[in-house]
């Protein structure tokens, strides 16, 4: 009786593996279609590097070397000289080199005036790796083609349709549920 | 040929048959080679190689500063992403004496759990494609696909995502972070059942993992396993319960263990681990306050000395860390002890004696990622 | 801009937002596959109907005639089973897709429609490689048996009432003796591919072989006690009233397990065994040897089923709405009958494969020497008391 029964478990257990996966026929698949539909990422996912600029077309860039200190995987290389008009310093050569980099954003969280910034736009593969070797125009192009992008300093700034940069709002900020959330506190107080 | 390191063929012994298994073999989780002797389908000896995926983690991280180690390890057991960052925090936080505020902690925590359940998802979806069923892989990563996605959201990045930093945590959690993890919850409690009637209830499952590799108690002790498969062998020692780290003193949770030690033990210690975490990560849900700080005060240039091992409990069993500093901003010398490296040092105890197909079967149930085991 | 300055028509999204490969037109998908059932059930009664037809029109129906007409049913039945290999092969990766929740093959063709046409074209595309340690001739040869002897599992199996090449009276010791000899084929490729876990696949298939045979061949014995006549006709003609299902429901079970290990099919794929042994018998084989191991492993996916149909349920019976037995009409029909019950288990075949992991090789001699063999003795009993009863 005890093996006729462990038969009909048996049974039971496969008719319910199967009844499990033929669930699953109705139900619609998950799949992003990618190359069709345009993927919405997150404005804090690092897929590549950028140089912002300032919205009047000048450097946000202060060439103060704290990215390339701190770059784990040692891609950026930038020459820098004294400008010769005023304080500070000019770029020479601003190189990443993006083949080699792990996108560990630990450049961006070392600079100061977030010129450095994370975005969105992953779709740089190529047949030929030299192309990834980024140059300061490239990454002013990059930025300037992305709509919004990310700094630990500045948060998520977005492009807005007439050129202008403005902080994102809080739906977008890591940590923007302290500012979402205050209303609602400032009501029930009142 | 030199296909046989480690196993020279016996003379006289023509019944004995010399395989490759490896490096290249669907069923090796990557590049483990094992050189076994086969005697028909009963493996007589077993002779595991790695190194493969050699990428000489330690020395690197020598060279660089502190604060550019941790995106490094990251890269060990790539399937656990965060969990690997914590031991070279919490150790170098220990010797800096840098305070973490308790939100940050919480942080940590969860998004600890989460990795683990993302792990234990890919763990169930691989051993089950070893053992000759495809679909549940495709639900589990589908699942997993969740997690990584609500990581993403936060961190930045869905694999390695160089979250956990010296002081707390990167950046603040994403406004949706709370919502997310709780609609996650939900529905993997739903996808739970499903899961435990494709693997745990199968009897074609039973029958081919119970009684299966067993790995008695004391050998497990011996061998220095860790995880789940030291729990599944009787061992009730787990590093968040023993020496707590980061939030787990304030959650409440239980240790599963099995006493057979089998194969099918260590499927279903992991399955327990899942709702265990999904038990941790509901508490903490409630706990963490919405807002506050996630990171404190660290400095910017971090200058060590002394020397301390942090050890914390990821999806495979204690991965630890050894750091030595000699005051400067480099650490004079880092080691890994490595969970899964020390779970697959019973490869020949329990390959030795069974047959070819048990073979895949106790690999998987052993959950090795190369990543971590080569470093 | 960069070293070498990237081309902007290199991003790839802009051109083709707004394609829509075909997830959202699930009719265009069912029209597409019904083209590849209607094709088989012409192909069908083009065989069967329309050839002998033919010779009877030139009168060509005597002595060579008959040979010529025979072999040209041959070649139909091996276009024939072309088309049910890509039909299977797109309805095993669009059932799995769907079971898995993803969308399967969506993008040669309409929906996807004939992935698998371009997929035996590269098949064929593809160089024969022999190794250099292997035996040429078995190596060669055993593609060549293993299909063979899946193919002339067509001889036997009749699609309607007369509608079969061969109404052997020895239906079933023929079966028996062809559906032996596919797993040679399977044998001497692994054993001759000079590859040490295509011979592990090898061994296991022989072992396969010797314990799912012996059960097979009492359930044959059972069938053939029941409906008195080993004639595959016959025994369909038998079924007029009630099912064999209802009477033999044991050697149904037992046939069912026997044709998935017979199948090397989920549960029992040893021989292939991708997580274990790569993929085991072929896997020195290359391009269109390997073609023949794929298509003998369809065209099996298809007559086993069959088999089970012929056996247990009712073959090509169903109702026949005052169409006269015999007239292409009621042929037509009768194979309609028989390929719906035949598509019924097929896709109960793939159902398993998307559900269950893989057993154990020595767990399936186990079980076939400890428990289906007394099962299957069991049932011939009880099939032989049953016919001295009812019959």
């Amino acid at each position: 009786m005890s093996l006729l029964n462990e038969v009909w478990q048996a049974v039971k257990a496969i008719g319910t593996g199967m009844a499990t996966v033929h669930k699953r026929v109705y139900e619609e698949a998950p799949t992003e279609f990618y190359p069709y539909v345009e993927l919405d990422l997150p404005p804090v996912s690092v897929q590549s590097l950028a140089l912002v600029e300032n919205e009047d077309g000048t450097e946000r860039c202060i060439v103060c070397l704290q990215c390339e200190r701190a770059c784990p995987s040692q891609v950026i290389s930038i020459e820098r000289h004294r400008n010769p008009e005023g304080k500070g310093f000019l770029i020479d050569r601003f190189d990443i080199d993006l083949v080699n980099c792990m996108y560990c954003s630990a450049c961006v969280e070392a600079c100061p005036v977030s010129s450095i910034v994370t975005i969105q736009d992953f779709e740089l593969s190529t047949y030929d790796l030299h192309t990834l070797k980024a140059d300061i125009d490239f990454l002013h192009e990059q930025a300037r083609r992305s709509k919004k992008w990310y700094s630990p300093k500045l948060g998520v700034e977005i492009r807005t349709e007439d050129g202008r940069i403005e902080k994102a709002p809080p739906e977008m900020q890591p940590g923007g549920l302290a500012e979402l959330l205050k209303p609602a506190a400032e009501e029930e107080e009142s | 040929m030199s296909s046989t390191i480690g196993l020279e063929p016996v003379l006289g012994r023509s019944d004995e048959m010399i395989v490759n298994m490896g490096p290249q073999h669907p069923a090796t989780h990557g590049v483990l080679r094992v050189v076994i002797g086969l005697e028909g389908e009963r493996i007589t000896r077993a002779v595991p190689h790695i190194g493969y995926l050699h990428r000489n983690h330690e020395k690197i991280e020598e060279s660089r500063t502190y604060f550019q180690v941790v995106p490094f390890t990251d890269r060990m057991d790539y399937v656990s992403g965060t969990q690997n960052e914590l031991p070279v925090v919490l150790a170098v936080e220990d010797l800096a004496g840098i305070e973490v505020p308790e939100r940050a902690k919480m942080i940590r925590t969860m998004f600890f759990e989460l990795f683990r359940i993302a792990s234990h998802l890919v763990w169930m979806g691989t051993a089950m494609l070893d053992l000759g069923a495809i679909t549940p892989f495709l639900y589990t990563f589908w699942d997993r696909e969740i997690i990584l996605g609500i990581v993403e959201r936060t961190a930045g990045a869905r694999m390695l995502p160089n979250y956990y930093t010296f002081g707390g945590v990167r950046r603040d959690l994403h406004p949706h972070f709370f919502k997310d993890v709780a609609e996650f919850l939900d529905h993997l409690e739903k996808r739970m059942p499903d899961y435990e009637h494709l693997v745990l209830e199968n009897p074609i499952v039973h029958a081919r993992t119970v009684g299966v590799g067993v790995l008695s108690k004391e050998r497990a002790v011996a061998r220095g396993v860790s995880g789940p498969v030291l729990r599944a062998s009787g061992v009730a020692y787990d590093v968040r319960k023993a020496f707590p780290y980061d939030a787990y003193p304030e959650v409440e949770f239980e240790i599963p263990t099995s006493d057979a030690g089998d194969t099918y033990a260590r499927f279903w210690v992991r399955f327990q681990e899942i709702y265990q975490s999904v038990k941790i990560l509901r508490q903490l849900l409630e706990k963490t306050p919405k807002t506050g700080p996630f990171k404190g005060r660290a400095p910017a240039r971090l200058k060590i000395s002394g020397e301390r091992y942090r050890a914390v409990e990821n999806s495979r069993g204690e991965l630890g860390v050894y750091v030595v500093g000699d005051g400067g901003d480099k650490p004079y010398r880092i080691k890994h002890r490595g969970a899964a490296f020390s779970n697959l040092q019973v490869i020949p105890d329990l390959f030795i004696g069974a047959k070819f197909s048990d073979a895949i079967a106790i690999l998987s149930s052993l959950d090795p990622v190369f990543g971590e085991i080569d470093r | 801009m960069s070293l070498i300055p990237i081309p902007e028509d290199r991003r790839f999204k802009i051109k083709l937002i707004g394609y829509d490969p075909g997830r959202s037109r699930p009719w265009l998908e069912r029209f597409v596959y019904s083209l590849y059932v209607v094709a088989f059930w012409l192909f069908v009664i083009a065989t069967y109907a329309g050839v002998p037809a033919l010779f009877d029109w030139l009168g060509w129906d005597g002595g060579w005639g008959y040979v010529v007409m025979r072999a040209l049913q041959v070649v139909m039945l091996f276009l024939l089973s072309a088309v049910i290999a890509l039909m299977l092969i797109l309805a095993l990766r669009k059932y799995l897709g769907k079971v898995q929740e993803r969308y399967g093959p969506m993008h040669y063709g309409p929906a996807g429609g004939i992935q698998t046409v371009f997929d035996a074209l590269k098949l064929l595309g593809k160089e024969d490689f022999v190794p250099a340690a292997a035996d040429w001739l078995t190596f060669r040869l055993a593609p060549a048996v293993t299909f063979v002897s899946s193919f002339a599992i067509f001889a036997v199996v009749p699609f309607a009432s007369g509608w079969t090449l061969a109404d052997s009276n020895v239906g079933l010791i023929y079966l028996i003796a062809v559906s032996t000899l596919s797993a040679y084929g399977v044998l001497l490729g692994g054993a001759s591919s000079g590859n040490k876990w295509a011979l592990i696949g090898a061994l296991r298939a022989g072992a396969q072989m010797v314990s799912y045979e012996v059960p097979l061949a009492l359930v044959f014995l059972s069938v053939a006690v029941w409906s008195g006549s080993m004639s595959l006709g016959k025994i369909v003609d038998a079924q007029l009233g009630v099912w064999n299902v209802i009477p033999l429901f044991i050697p149904f079970v037992l046939y069912v397990i026997s044709s998935l290990a017979e199948l090397k099919h989920i549960p029992f794929d040893f021989p292939e065994a991708e997580s274990e042994l790569i993929a085991g018998y072929n896997v020195e084989y290359s391009g269109m040897s390997f073609a023949f191991f794929f298509l003998a492993e369809f065209v099996e996916l298809f007559l086993l089923p069959a088999l089970i149909v012929v056996f247990f349920f009712g073959g090509w019976h169903g109702p026949l709405f005052g169409l006269e037995p015999g007239t292409l009409a009621a042929g037509a029909l009768q194979s309609l009958y028989f390929s719906v019950k035949t598509a019924v288990w097929v896709w109960i075949f793939l159902w398993i494969r998307a559900t269950l992991p893989r057993y154990r090789d020595d767990q399936l001699m186990e079980f076939a020497w400890k428990a289906m063999i007394p099962l299957a003795l069991l049932g011939l009993v009880l099939a032989a008391y049953m016919r001295l009863i009812w019959r």
